[in-house]
């Protein structure tokens, strides 16, 4: 905490008592201007320090203390607040300027130098929340949003959502007003809630009301705890308007430590019998998703894959193995396996079955009948009742409660110990075809690519690899889903450290995409790495202000569109209904659909918000010089927008 | 009439083993190919299997050897996509459409792709 004001030992209100102690005749005199009667005051009172006087007045001898108490604060309990957040290592506070947390916002600024915490200026709460989220999957840690608890909450509800489903850490700072009479009549009323983290319950881990400064700092402890103990997840603590804007009174409220919680580890005995399982299976399959949080969950999973010799298949959550090494396998390999070993999937039956979408749901195991399944993870120990993304039921085999990359080691080292001799020779032959089925797939993958390779609108595999082309030597890493783009990353660029795929929204609400990759791009700044996102335009069209908040704050961040004029997806979902319902579409998808008449000009959208563009690009020919002018721009600090009408996946 | 995937795939294997895979490219600005593109978009194939046919949302059709009997099942009785029935896409529009597809010129060879020659490494 900052000293200025407190050298005295005198608060404000400490203060002006001395002063009406000393009469007040002499605060007359002093107005007067009369010097001998101000030392007379000076030796019965202790006076401010000139510190004390600067954040009071330029000259408070000009005012009454009746006056002082009126117009002025000193120590207020949002500098305190600032201490606290401090004291956690907050990078950054998101935020779109609200009144209910006006407080905090000055003690930020003028208290906090805007450093450590740094408010970074956000258009719209939802893209302040995304940003936040981007940034945490990079980081590793959570950054701070600021919002009004009522109206910022609301438009900041999707983004939270989907950090929720994604199992990022972020704190959600809410301003309210919660005692009545205080309130201003008019907006401080719209702006206040009794239960304003209500809206939000559904989908954060904790949250809380403090009614002190002491209860603040306790409660941020335990909500920095709570969202980066796995399964990690966002938290909501309210700010008080009062307790931010009135002056600390009587006993300055203490910090408490914040101890972090080690994940938890799963039951030796259930590891032990999950390892005798994996090395008498003949075909194991290791499924992960939410596994690994950095490059050490890898260098783990590939440890017991290659321990095992069994193929491993990457699901969307993170990037969990390197899709270069041979092990890398396709989902098909689900269907061969006698064995699943599920690490931290949120969806365990969508991996053993499926259900088409035809007019009867007819369910189907994908599966062999005799597959067992082991599942370790982390995902029973925190769901919600409400929002239904914990996905259907399903009884493993042997369940296993515990984080999956925190739990890797032990496996491991059971694996070694259960590997019989005769097991262990098993594995060159495995080696072996594991290799080729590799090689093949990444030959598929480069035929395929070739296919509309000179068409126009450019071709997504094209978009792809001439991007790779030129970041392929550098310390880079997306920041955006390759999923709707014919996973064209995942299948033909290099992805080996941690960092270089975060996955994507994890609710699928649209709107993620562009404040997450600018997010996610302040987290690579830090590192010196060429951040890329492949941006969506239907997406773009939610918060395009984020691009704006890149600009201002000057966050380096490639962005390449993959502008198929529309919600894409809904196209093929209305062709499906029409043509369940043998009406047909001839003509007529774009309604509802489409983004055209007037097609949205993404790259004056991302200049207007003040970025470097360039586009729309259709010619293919055109796109790799494009690139590398946007990639000038990026290497001198700048986000640079290319714009690139594409085929539809 | 309800096939299975297996059924599905028996009819197409001996289809294209009685009729051949032989794929005979149309020659450009054929009004049968034109008039087939324009059904290929206006008919929304081109959004999951891409304007050249080369795939993305579903499989690649440019370039694979289907006999028109096989093409048509696959649209009539499809296994993942939406099913066609002739009241929304008749015969003769359907072979307008196969012919497209069928015209869709091949790619360039690997070799003749430096960005994705690179990638073989």
């Amino acid at each position: 905490m900052k000293t200025s004001g407190k050298g005295t030992g005198l608060n404000r209100r400490e203060f002006l008592s001395s002063a009406t102690a000393a009469g007040v005749a002499a605060v007359s005199v002093t107005q007067a201007g009369d010097a001998s009667a101000r030392d007379a005051v000076a030796e019965i009172a202790v006076m401010p320090t000139e510190a004390q006087l600067a954040m009071e007045h330029d000259d408070p001898s000009g005012y009454s203390a009746e006056q002082i108490d009126d117009y002025f604060v000193e120590n207020p309990g949002s500098d305190f607040m600032v201490d606290v957040i401090r004291s956690l290592d907050i990078d950054y506070i998101t935020t779109n300027p609200g009144s209910s947390f006006r407080g905090i916002h000055e003690s930020i600024v003028n208290y906090g130098g805007n450093q450590n915490p740094e408010l970074l200026t956000c258009t719209h709460e939802e893209q302040a929340v995304a940003m936040a989220h981007g940034y945490a999957k990079v980081a590793g840690k959570p950054i701070a949003v600021l919002a009004h608890g009522t109206v910022g909450f609301q438009h900041a509800a999707m983004a939270v959502y989907n950090a929720w489903c994604d199992r990022a850490p972020l704190i959600l700072l809410g301003g309210n007003h919660y005692d009545a009479v205080e309130r201003r009549p008019g907006v401080e009323w719209a702006h206040s809630a009794l239960d304003a983290a209500s809206v939000l319950r559904d989908y954060v881990k904790w949250d809380d009301t403090p009614q002190s400064l002491q209860h603040f700092a306790e409660s941020m402890m335990r909500a920095y705890r709570i969202a980066t103990t796995p399964p990690m997840g966002p938290v909501v603590v309210m700010l008080d308007g009062h307790l931010q804007e009135a002056g600390i009174e009587h006993t300055m409220p203490s910090i408490p430590a914040m101890t972090p919680t080690q994940p938890p580890v799963g039951d030796p005995s259930a590891i032990a019998e999950a390892a005798r399982w994996l090395v008498a299976a003949e075909s194991p399959v290791i499924v992960a998703d939410w596994m690994a949080r950095d490059q050490d969950g890898i260098d783990r999973l590939v440890e017991l894959a290659e321990v095992l010799q069994a193929p491993v298949v990457n699901l969307r959550g993170r990037l969990n193995f390197p899709n270069t090494h041979y092990l890398s396998q396709s989902r098909a390999q689900v269907a061969k396996a006698d064995l699943i070993l599920g690490l931290e999937l949120n969806d365990t039956w969508g991996v053993v079955n499926t259900i088409r979408d035809r007019v009867h749901r007819i369910e189907q195991r994908v599966a062999r009948q005799d597959a067992r399944v082991i599942s370790i993870g982390v995902n029973d120990q925190f769901i919600k009742s409400n929002f239904q993304n914990f996905q259907r039921y399903y009884a493993a085999d042997l369940s296993i409660a515990g984080d999956a990359q925190t739990t890797l080691p032990s496996l491991t080292e059971a694996v070694r110990r259960a590997m019989s001799r005769a097991r262990s020779r098993t594995n060159a032959d495995r080696k072996m075809r594991w290799q080729e089925s590799h090689a093949k797939r990444r030959a598929d993958a480069l035929d395929a690519a070739r296919y509309a390779w000179n068409a126009s609108p450019v071709s997504t595999a094209r978009l792809y690899m001439e991007l790779w082309q030129q970041v392929k030597d550098r310390d880079w890493a997306m920041v955006s889903e390759d999923r709707q783009q014919s996973s064209w990353a995942r299948r033909l660029w290099s992805l080996e450290k941690q960092y270089q795929y975060i996955g994507g929204a994890g609710g699928a609400g649209i709107g993620y995409g562009a404040p997450a990759a600018v997010g996610a791009a302040l987290a690579h700044r830090a590192e010196g790495r060429l951040a890329i996102n492949v941006q969506r335009d239907g997406d773009m069209m939610y918060v395009p202000g984020a691009f704006w908040t890149a600009a201002h704050h000057r966050i380096p961040l490639l962005t390449v569109t993959h502008n198929n004029r529309g919600y894409h997806q809904e196209f093929m979902h209305l062709q499906r209904m029409a043509s369940r319902r043998r009406r047909g579409m001839d003509g007529s998808a774009w309604v509802g659909n489409a983004l055209r008449d007037p097609e949205p000009n993404l790259a004056r959208i991302a200049s207007g918000m003040g970025c470097w563009s360039d586009g729309p690009i259709s010619e293919p020919a055109d796109l790799a010089p494009a690139i590398r002018r946007a990639l000038d721009v990026v290497d001198n600090g700048e986000p640079a927008f290319v714009d690139v009408v594409c085929q539809p996946r | 009439m309800t096939l299975t995937n297996k059924t599905c795939a028996i009819i197409i294997t001996a289809t294209c083993i009685a009729l051949g895979s032989i794929r005979a490219p149309a020659a450009d600005g054929d009004d049968s190919t034109t008039n087939g593109r324009d059904l290929y978009v206006s008919h929304q194939c081109w959004q999951c299997h891409g304007y050249e046919g080369q795939g993305g949302a579903a499989a690649r059709i440019a370039s694979i050897a289907y006999p028109f009997d096989a093409f048509a099942l696959f649209v009539r009785y499809p296994n993942q996509m939406p099913a066609y029935p002739p009241n929304l896409l008749s015969d003769e529009k359907l072979r307008l459409i196969y012919e497209y597809v069928r015209s869709i010129p091949e790619p360039p060879p690997l070799d003749a792709i430096p960005e994705l020659e690179a990638g073989r490494d």
